[in-house]
C-alpha cells in the first residue's frame, strides 16, 4: 500500500519517496514477471534498478508509467498513488521505455513538438533549450530517420525534459552510445541529481553504468528485488558482508600458522596478490590482525582490505539464487 | 483538457498526417486524378467526335462526376487517412510516449478525429473545385449547376468521405494494423458494400450498408451503380450515426484499454 495521508498536496510535498511500491506484481498468466516488489527510491538520488535480462525491469517501469496495469499491489509517484492520480503523477515525470521511439518522417524537432502539445501550451518554450541540453540543436531540421541509435538516445533524453521532470525514469538508456556518449551521458545524469535535485531511475543490466551512475540501486532477480540499498552497502553486502584483507608479509609460512589460530580470522588461504584473510568481525579487525602479527615477530609489508565490486556481490546473489534447490525448480517448472 | 490543448493536439496529428507523404500521394491522386482523367478523357472524345460525344462539362457530368468521387475514389482517399491517423503513433511505436506524458488515451484519441477530417476535407474540396471548375470549363452551352447544387453537392463529397474516414479512424485504432485496417475497408468499400448492395433477396436489411445510407443524400441521382436501396431520410441519419458511433467506440476502447 501507498503511503495514506488524506490531503493531496500535503501527501505530494511530504513524500521523501521519488517511487514507492508495495507487493508490485504482474502476472502473464502462469508466468510472474514482477512479483510483489517493495521499491523505496529517495528523492534527489540516481536509482539503478539492476537486474539481468528478462529480470522484468522493464516491465515494472510500463506498470509505474500505467502503460500496463498490475495484477496486484500498489505504486506512487512522486507522492502521487498510480493509477488513482496518474496524471498528475506523470506531469512531473520524464520517461524512456526501452529503445526510444520516434515518427521517422518527422524532424526531431517536429518530434518534439508532438510531446509538448500533449503535456501543455508552456512546454513548446523547452523545445530548443532541451535539443541544445543534449548536443542536437545543429540537427533538430533532419528527419529521425537519419539518426543514428545514439542520437534517437539523446532525442529521447531531450523528450524527457519537456516535462522539467522532478523524476526520470530511463530505460537502458546507455544502449548505442559510443564511449564518448556514455560518459557525456553519466555526466548529464550526476548533474540532474546534484545539481537540479531531480530524481533518476536508470534501469540497466550494466553493472558497471549502475556503479558508477547511481547512488542506490535494487538488485532484481526473475522477478523479485532480491536486495536493494546504497551501492556501497549493497557492494560491501550490509551487515552480512564478509571482511577481508589482502596482506604481504615477510614470512607467509609463519604467518599462515599464526593466522590460522588466531580467533580474529575466519579463513586464510595464499592468493596471487599475497595471504587473502577473511575476517570474523568488521572492518576494525584488521588492526588488531596487524598487531597480533607483529606481535609474533611477523613484518607486514601491506595490509589492503579488499573492495568489493557491486559487480562481485551481483554474481555472488544471482550464483546463490541459482545454487537454491527452491529456485532451480522453479526455473525448471518455467 | 482546456480549448488551447485540444487545438495543440489537433495540429501536432495533422503535421503527423501531412508529413507522411506516401499517404498524402496516393490520397491526392485517388481524390484529384480520377476528375482529372474523366475530364481530359471526356473532352478529348468530345473534340474528336462532337457528333457522338457531348462536352465533358455540364450539370450532367457534374452528376457523374460528382459521384464518382463522393462515393467511389475519395472515399479511397478518406480510408488511406483515415487509417493512418488511427496507426500512426502505435505503427511508429510513439503511442507509450504519448501516454506517459500523463494526457487521458481518450484525449489522444479523440485528437486524431479532427486532424483526420481536416485533411480529408481539405482534399475533397481541392478534387471538388476541380469538378466545379471542369463542369464550367468544358459546359459547352449546356446547363451548369446552380450555386444550391454546387453547395448541396460540397456538402455531400464532405459527408460522404468524412463518415467513411471516421470509420476509417475507429477501425484502424481498433486494429492497430495499417495493411489490416486497409484491406478491409477497401475490400469492403470496392467489394463487399456492392455485392450486397446488389443482392435483392436482402430486402431492407441492405438499408444497414454504410455506402447505401451515404447515398441518400446524394443531391443528384444516384444511378444503380452507386445506391439501388431506397431509404427515409431518418433512416439514413441513424445508419450513418451508427456506422461512425460504433467505430469510433470501438477504436476509443481499445486505445484505452491497450498494453501500451
Amino acid at each position: 500500500m501507498s503511503t495514506q495521508v488524506n490531503d493531496p498536496a500535503a501527501r505530494q510535498q511530504g513524500s521523501a519517496l521519488a517511487i514507492e511500491t508495495r507487493g508490485l506484481t504482474k502476472r502473464f498468466g502462469e508466468r510472474t514477471a514482477v512479483d510483489s516488489v517493495d521499491l523505496n527510491v529517495p528523492r534527489g538520488s540516481a536509482f539503478g534498478f539492476l537486474g539481468p535480462n528478462g529480470a522484468g525491469k522493464t516491465t515494472m517501469i510500463r506498470m509505474l508509467l500505467g502503460l500496463t496495469h498490475s495484477s496486484a499491489g500498489s505504486a506512487s509517484l512522486l507522492g502521487h498513488p498510480v493509477p488513482a492520480e496518474r496524471a498528475q503523477a506523470l506531469r512531473g515525470v520524464g520517461a524512456i521505455v526501452e529503445e526510444p521511439r520516434f515518427h521517422p518522417h518527422l524532424t526531431g524537432r517536429e518530434n518534439l513538438r508532438i510531446v509538448a502539445a500533449a503535456r501543455g501550451p508552456e512546454v513548446r518554450e523547452r523545445i530548443a533549450p532541451a535539443l541544445a541540453r543534449v548536443g542536437l540543436a545543429d540537427r533538430a531540421g533532419e528527419k529521425v530517420k537519419k539518426y543514428s541509435l545514439g542520437m534517437r538516445q539523446r532525442l529521447g533524453v531531450a523528450r524527457c525534459l519537456l516535462a522539467d521532470p522532478q523524476l526520470l525514469i530511463l530505460d537502458e538508456p546507455t544502449n548505442g552510445l559510443d564511449p564518448g556518449g556514455i560518459q557525456e551521458f553519466r555526466l548529464m545524469i550526476r548533474e540532474m541529481v546534484e545539481q537540479e535535485g531531480r530524481t533518476v531511475f536508470l534501469s540497466s543490466h550494466l553493472l558497471d553504468e549502475v556503479e558508477k551512475i547511481c547512488d542506490a540501486a535494487a538488485i532484481v532477480d526473475r522477478g523479485k528485488v532480491v536486495t536493494q540499498g546504497a551501492i556501497a552497502d549493497l557492494a560491501s553486502g550490509g551487515g552480512t558482508a564478509q571482511h577481508e584483507l589482502i596482506l604481504g608479509v615477510d614470512d607467509a609460512e609463519l604467518a599462515l600458522s599464526a593466522l590460522g589460530a588466531s580467533e580474529l580470522v575466519r579463513e586464510v588461504h595464499r592468493s596471487a596478490e599475497g595471504l587473502r584473510v577473511v575476517l570474523r568481525g568488521g572492518p576494525e579487525t584488521a588492526a588488531a590482525v596487524n598487531a597480533s602479527l607483529v606481535g609474533a615477530g611477523i613484518g607486514v609489508l601491506r595490509l589492503e582490505p579488499v573492495r568489493h565490486s557491486l559487480e562481485q556481490r551481483f554474481l555472488e546473489i544471482t550464483a546463490r539464487l541459482d545454487a537454491s534447490p527452491e529456485a532451480e525448480a522453479e526455473r525448471v517448472k518455467a | 483538457m482546456n480549448a488551447t490543448i485540444a487545438a495543440q493536439m489537433t495540429a501536432a496529428d495533422f503535421l503527423k498526417l501531412r508529413r507522411k507523404r506516401g499517404t498524402l500521394i496516393w490520397a491526392l491522386v485517388l481524390a484529384l486524378a480520377p476528375v482529372l482523367i474523366y475530364f481530359a478523357v471526356s473532352a478529348l472524345q468530345h473534340s474528336s467526335n462532337p457528333g457522338k460525344y457531348g462536352p465533358a462539362g455540364g450539370t450532367h457530368n457534374f452528376g457523374d462526376g460528382l459521384r464518382f468521387i463522393a462515393l467511389f475514389t475519395g472515399p479511397l482517399a478518406a480510408v488511406l487517412i483515415g487509417v493512418e491517423a488511427g496507426t500512426g503513433d502505435a505503427s511508429a511505436g510513439v503511442f507509450r510516449d504519448l501516454v506517459v506524458t500523463g494526457r487521458s488515451r481518450l484525449a489522444l484519441f479523440a485528437s486524431r478525429l479532427p486532424a483526420a477530417l481536416a485533411l480529408c476535407w481539405l482534399l475533397m474540396t481541392l478534387s471538388y473545385l476541380l469538378l466545379i471548375a471542369g463542369t464550367f470549363i468544358f459546359a459547352s452551352g449546356l446547363p451548369t449547376p446552380d450555386t444550391t447544387l454546387i453547395l448541396n453537392g460540397l456538402g455531400f463529397t464532405l459527408l460522404a468521405t468524412g463518415a467513411v474516414c471516421l470509420v476509417g479512424v475507429g477501425l484502424a485504432s481498433l486494429t492497430t494494423s495499417k495493411p489490416a485496417a486497409i484491406t478491409a475497408l477497401i475490400g469492403w468499400q470496392l467489394v463487399v458494400s456492392p455485392v450486397i448492395a446488389n443482392i435483392e433477396s436482402l430486402g431492407s436489411a441492405r438499408k444497414g450498408l454504410l455506402s447505401q445510407a451515404l447515398a441518400h443524400f446524394s443531391p443528384v441521382r444516384v444511378g444503380d451503380r452507386g445506391g439501388t436501396v431506397t431509404m427515409s431520410e431518418g433512416v439514413a441519419i441513424v445508419v450513418v450515426i451508427v456506422w461512425i458511433a460504433v467505430f469510433l467506440a470501438l477504436g476509443a476502447w481499445r486505445t484505452r484499454t491497450m498494453d501500451s
